[in-house]
């Protein structure tokens, strides 16, 4: 990459347009949180994509659904079709993997990528990313938003960085069987679940300036973990305490041998 | 975690081959080309074990395909990834504390022969 | 084909292959790698722990940088041999002190490649290889359980912070 376009994110680093245009990233979900973040990583620079989403623009997506149209509403644009738009508008030489399903029915390209950030909307999907992510070596950032109570009602969320090595959702407190369970419990219940654009907007380039640090390490902090929790009524993000009481602890769910295939013990 | 031998002896009759893998803490159980009962199409498949409480369930089993019987099942769990395979389960609730895994495999098989 | 290891691991393998050796000029360590994939397509070879060779296990060979002796090769054996249930593999890795993308000298050709043959008798389903790193890039060799000979990987990733790509050809 050359010329003056990115001349204002020099600060990244001497390398960092190599650094971000050699990186493979992924984007799981590219709904309310995934269209924020793909369209600032095509602007941002990055040039190889791998991308999952096997939905289309609904009227009820318009409130929140970066680069969707009404257009898109009446003619069921697949999202998907909305995200290549987005990159290729900005990247036309970008190498995009692009798949109009769920990952777990094509997960092999998503094993190539360096950074995998999760926006699904279910505590098992995100289970089932961070397992193949750890599986494949590879960098998991999750965000998600939800709102409840009333008077008021209460928006929050999280931006999570899950690493090789380091601790998972299930050792950060966010992923527990409690949680699971629940949403187990709930399957098939009707209704969306409430979502507005600007804590997207939050989460997504949190997430985003994440994956800038993991590539350029441009805060020269070397992060290899994080869990942001953020406070929609305080228009806050603060990290977690509970990351604190993790430092120099070894993940007692992913082993460093478990990657690749499972390793079958015979009974 | 190890399951005792004696229960997974028990299980060997009912698949060509048994093995355990650890994923996110659980150590699941891949019973390969487990029989079904009878009226089940396919006749046998790999079936996955998972012993302890996941998702809601105290234990389950997924199939590596939806099985079809007699009944209709609720097949609520598609494409599940586990193991770096995709796994079926349909509702059913098993609720035996203290059983063995022989009793575990047992019960959940019973979706297919039991209409409830 | 791409190799892929953790920061962490990498961090370790660089820490011990840049210490000075009493007599060697250079130090050689051993990976474990198993094939990523179950659908039968190699298209990576993931790391997963380090072997460093005790000093004592090198021979004094001022014609070479280093020279690993009988123990070091036996425990590179029993290490494949180890691997055939997990199919894990060996790598033997060392670091030429310059930088940019590495290659192997006519030392590493006429050493190296012929250790792979002896680890693949032993362990036939697991990827064996040879990786050697530069100060900031790095190579990859990989003789695959289907293949007949040992191809040069197109990357070698490291999921760390920052993410490190080794990518062929480029400098």
């Amino acid at each position: 990459m050359t010329g003056s376009r990115y001349s204002r994110q020099s600060f990244l680093g001497e390398f960092s347009e190599d650094a971000i245009s050699d990186c493979i990233i992924g984007v799981v979900g590219l709904g309310g949180g995934g269209s924020h973040v793909v369209q600032q990583l095509a602007h941002i620079g990055f040039q190889r994509y791998v991308i999952y989403d096997d939905d289309i623009v609904e009227e009820s997506n318009l409130n929140r659904l970066v680069g969707a149209t009404s257009v898109d509403a009446l003619a069921e644009t697949p999202k998907l079709h909305l995200a290549k738009q987005m990159i290729f508008g900005l990247q036309p030489n970008a190498e995009v993997v692009a798949h109009a399903c769920r990952w777990q029915e094509r997960p092999d390209p998503l094993h190539r990528c360096h950074i995998a950030i999760g926006c699904v909307d279910s505590f098992k999907g995100r289970e089932e990313l961070e397992n193949e992510c750890r599986r494949h070596l590879i960098h998991y950032i999750d965000i998600g938003m939800d709102v409840h109570g009333t008077n008021p009602p209460v928006i929050g969320g999280q931006v999570i960085l899950s690493s090789p090595g380091g601790p998972c959702m299930r050792c950060m407190g966010f992923l527990t069987e409690a949680r699971l369970a629940e949403e187990g419990r709930r399957y098939g219940d009707a209704g969306g679940r409430p979502q507005v654009i600007w804590p997207n907007g939050v989460l997504a380039s949190t997430a985003v300036g994440l994956a800038i640090d993991l590539t350029c390490n441009w805060t020269c902090q070397r992060r290899t973990r994080e869990y942001l929790s953020y406070d929609g009524n305080e228009f806050t993000m603060k990290p977690s305490l509970l990351l604190r009481n993790l430092e120099g602890l070894a993940c007692p769910h992913f082993s460093d041998t478990e990657v690749g295939p499972p390793i079958l013990i015979e009974l | 975690m190890t399951y005792p031998k004696d229960q997974t002896d028990a299980l060997r009759p009912y698949c060509k081959k048994l093995s355990s893998f650890e994923e996110g803490g659980i150590t699941f159980l891949l019973l390969e080309r487990l029989k079904l009962p009878d009226g089940c199409t396919p006749a046998e498949c790999d079936a996955l074990l998972c012993p302890v409480a996941k998702d809601s369930y105290d234990s389950r089993l997924y199939f590596e395909t939806k099985v079809v019987c007699q009944y209709n099942r609720n097949w609520n769990a598609a494409d599940v990834r586990i193991g770096q395979r995709n796994w079926f389960a349909f509702s059913w609730r098993v609720v035996l504390p203290g059983t063995t895994l022989q009793g575990l495999l047992i019960a959940h098989l019973n979706g297919f022969a039991k209409a409830a | 084909m791409e190799i892929r290891l953790s920061g962490q691991l990498y961090n370790q393998v660089v820490a011990d292959l840049i210490r000075p050796h009493p007599f060697a000029a250079e130090r050689v360590g051993f990976l474990i790698g198993r094939i990523g994939s179950t659908s039968g397509n190699p298209a990576a070879v993931l790391l997963t722990q380090y072997r460093t060779i005790p000093n004592d296990h090198y021979l004094d060979d001022p014609k070479v940088g280093a020279r690993i002796g009988p123990k070091a090769l036996a425990t590179a054996m029993q290490l494949a041999h180890s691997g055939r249930i997990s199919g894990e593999g060996i790598i033997h890795v060392h670091l030429h002190g310059h930088r940019g993308e590495t290659s192997m000298s006519k030392t590493d050709q006429r050493e190296i490649p012929g250790l792979l043959p002896g680890f693949r008798a032993v362990n036939p389903s697991a990827p064996h290889g040879i990786i050697i790193l530069s100060l900031d890039h790095g190579s990859g060799w990989i003789w695959s359980p289907k293949a007949t000979g040992i191809a040069q990987v197109d990357l070698i990733s490291v999921i760390g912070a920052p993410v490190k790509v080794f990518r062929r050809g480029r400098v």
